[in-house]
């Protein structure tokens, strides 16, 4: 559909105002300017019609999401495309990418995003990457939570960095409600969606949603606080083999290090 | 590494403790022998039993990256856990308050 108009557009001249779509090809050439979410977001609000309108929301999304840290307020480029996503395209077979994208944010509408296309959208393949998004989404939340909690001068940077709301929301959360969530939703993901492919982004390499699911899974029942440590079983500098158990009665630091 | 002379200390000062400091050293993408690692262990004098991963251990804990740390008290129960280097103080207090638990313990029920 894209190339057919781009196609259309170049037999009959270059006269005539671009098309949504022609604008699109440009905004991706111009991979520098630092106003491209809203570029990308603004052709997508004057041509809500035009089949480029979701990928131009997809963009915004991807690139405000390109750093650990995506901020911005309610009205922010990426919050408004979030919005336009689910108010024309939250039934889209192309949602999958952008729940990958927003699970490392922290607003609400990410959470609120992640919930509407794991409700509404009827493809599998995006139901897997919104299921297994939003497990990682509240996964990543319990971890600042546990951070702050242990680190009081933390929740101050907090503060700085994601605003007084977002850290009063997370302090009002119900820590064992929120993991029991995330580990449904895990268990969920591994069992109906492991073979759905996981896209490579920013920050991952991709795989299958199974796999990723299930090393999430075992993190959270064999590998957090509270949990008895797995069995090692190995060998020393000196092949010398060994396990963790023998050194039981002791209190034990376990360095996970690399030699350079 | 910026964290060995703090865990050479932690080894010297933790001596007659109930305390071992275990090291898991991960193999990422090179095919790194025992020989290896004990060579840079030795020329770096870091004086702690490690593990030479293979792979099947970094499989199944799955840690970040590196340093990341695991503290497990002596019934063998994780206790604290840190993807990257959270500072020496904290890694002290942690390991004093669970040393402490531990003698506690001991002193409760003498074998």
């Amino acid at each position: 559909m894209l190339f057919m108009s781009v196609a259309l557009a170049e037999v009959e001249g270059q006269d005539k105002p671009a098309t949504p779509a022609e604008k699109y090809q440009a905004l991706l050439k111009e991979r520098q300017d630092a106003k491209l979410p809203l570029k990308f977001l603004e052709l997508a609000e004057e041509n809500p019609k035009d089949p480029v309108a979701l990928e131009a929301l997809i963009q915004t999304v991807s690139i405000v999401n390109g750093t650990a840290f995506p901020t911005g307020g309610k009205d922010s480029p990426g919050e408004r495309a979030l919005t336009l996503l689910r108010r024309d395209h939250i039934r889209s077979d192309k949602l999958g990418l952008v729940c990958q994208q927003v699970l490392f944010g922290f607003h609400k509408s990410h959470e609120e995003f992640l919930r509407a296309v794991l409700e509404t959208n009827p493809h599998p393949e995006v139901q897997a990457l919104a299921c297994l998004s939003l497990a990682q989404f509240l996964t990543d939340r319990l971890n600042r939570l546990d951070l702050i909690k242990d680190q009081p001068d933390l929740a101050e940077r907090y503060r700085g960095v994601f605003g007084k709301d977002y850290l009063e929301e997370l302090q009002r959360q119900d820590r064992a409600a929120v993991a029991k969530e995330a580990e449904t939703l895990f268990d969920r993901a591994a069992e109906r969606y492991a073979d759905v492919q996981i896209p490579v982004t920013y920050f991952g390499s991709g795989g299958a949603v199974g796999d990723k699911a299930k090393a999430e899974l075992f993190q959270i029942r064999h590998l957090a606080v509270g949990k008895e440590a797995p069995e090692i079983d190995g060998e020393d500098q000196d092949g010398a083999r060994f396990k963790l158990s023998d050194y039981r009665g002791k209190v034990i630091l376990l360095d996970f290090w690399y030699r350079l | 590494m910026a964290q060995w002379p703090h865990e050479r200390s932690l080894v010297k000062n933790l001596a007659g403790k109930p305390f071992a400091l275990i090291g898991v050293h991960i193999k990422y993408g090179g095919d790194d022998d025992a020989s290896i690692v004990k060579k840079v262990m030795v020329k770096a004098q870091l004086n702690w039993r490690s593990f030479v991963d293979r792979g099947a251990i970094a499989d199944k804990w799955k840690p970040a990256g590196t340093p990341a740390y695991y503290i497990i008290d002596s019934k063998g129960v994780i206790r604290f856990k840190w993807a990257g280097a959270p500072g020496a103080k904290a890694i002290y207090a942690a390991l004093e308050k669970l040393i402490q638990e531990t003698e506690k313990d001991a002193k409760k029920s003498p074998k």
